[in-house]
């Protein structure tokens, strides 16, 4: 099929999400699939139809997400379902909607975290249980409870810590 | 009126720790926090409010339990069961919430107890953790139910609540997010806005219709 000419195509809008927790990491394929089958389980298959999505790029903890302009919308409540990415439990916070990606490139903060691995060897104790933290940002403490077999995240603040 | 999630479970209901909650729902547009079991305080802009949810309990185990929270500050909020139950329940001195109702049989809540939820200033919450973690037949049927309650909350305007349930802090969820997933429940933009504010609405005690001046 060739390509049509600019005003014969369909208007696109980008919507810039952000992954939680930060630093995990994501396929950009698995997050297409579970955002396809958030908007078809929701909507169904004609509404999918129609928006179109794709997901156009992922760059760190942010991604962009196109769709058909005017279901911007629809596409922000499809996002909020989503709770999982191949059994990763993630949540997608919307931060803006554009017409271009350079214009939500703008609107990513880069912060000076602990990027996970990265970690201070540092064990904190919470509630008398022993944790290592893998993700540091201000006040936000992420830390996985000490032991080989228990992955299980768990969401902190510096306060709530005893030592660090 | 403050922007409420009316009910969210902390550490160790859940993986997040109160405070971390406190932080995550102010960069999301709350102003306060319903948080089960747990102590009321204010962190940072972020009220924490105390609440208590009592399910599978007989009416008499409830009735005895909410006298001995009557005087404090917390939110009293109650699972529901079948029609009986439900209009005891809202019939009772102090019940704030009345939850789950999604859950709930079909014709627990019918036009009697909406009229008796509107007369006590008694909430009938809406969970959003259904519609944003099941799929299929069972969110159809919460979002059925949902809607035949806002049918009779537009006859007898009883309090609504909004709720995510958050066990972690993935669960919580954005005000603007809030209002996406309510337009699935036919909510326009002022009724999410009241049902945001309705922990205020239930928990502020009524003004006398008669003040004597001197």
């Amino acid at each position: 099929m060739t390509v049509r000419p600019p005003t014969l195509r369909d208007k696109r809008r980008y919507v810039l999400v952000r992954v939680e927790p930060a630093g995990t990491p994501l396929e950009q394929k698995d997050l297409y699939y579970a955002i396809a089958d958030a908007i078809t389980s929701l909507y169904g298959d004609a509404a999918a139809a129609i928006m179109i999505q794709a997901v156009v790029a992922a760059e760190g903890d942010y991604v962009f997400i196109r769709c058909r302009r005017g279901v911007e919308r629809e596409l922000a409540t499809a996002l909020s379902t989503i709770t999982a990415c191949r059994d990763t439990r993630i949540a997608l916070r919307i931060i803006a909607a554009s017409g271009t990606m350079e214009g939500l490139r703008k609107r990513i903060r880069t912060k000076t975290a602990t990027e996970p691995g990265a970690e201070s060897a540092d064990a904190c104790t919470f509630d008398s249980k022993t944790f290592t933290p893998v993700y540091c940002t201000g006040q936000k403490v992420d830390v996985i409870e000490k032991g080989f077999k228990n992955t299980h995240r768990f969401f902190l603040t510096t306060e709530d810590l005893e030592t660090k | 009126m403050k922007i409420t999630d009316a009910a969210v479970f902390p550490y160790p209901n859940g993986d997040t720790s109160v405070r971390r909650f406190a932080l995550e729902a102010a960069a999301l547009g709350f102003d306060s926090l319903v948080a089960i079991d747990t102590p009321s305080a204010t962190y940072g802009d972020v009220e924490v409010r105390s609440g208590v949810l009592f399910f599978d309990l007989p009416v008499r185990d409830i009735v005895n339990r909410v006298k001995r929270y009557r005087e404090t500050d917390a939110v009293i909020s109650v699972k529901a069961g079948d029609a009986g139950f439900n209009r005891a329940v809202i019939g009772m001195k102090g019940i704030h919430v009345l939850r789950a109702l999604h859950d709930a049989d079909k014709k627990g809540f019918d036009h009697v107890s909406a009229r008796m939820a509107a007369d006590n200033n008694v909430a009938v919450d809406i969970d959003l953790s259904v519609i944003t973690k099941t799929r299929g037949i069972a969110r159809q049927r919460a979002i059925a139910r949902y809607r035949d309650i806002l049918v009779l909350e537009q006859r007898f305007e009883f309090p609504l609540t909004l709720s995510t349930y958050a066990r972690s802090v993935l669960d919580l969820r954005a005000v603007r997010e809030f209002t996406g997933l309510c337009s699935l429940l036919d909510m326009d933009i002022s009724l999410v806005e009241k049902a945001l504010g309705g922990v205020g609405t239930v928990t502020t005690p009524p003004t006398p219709a008669v003040r004597v001046v001197a």
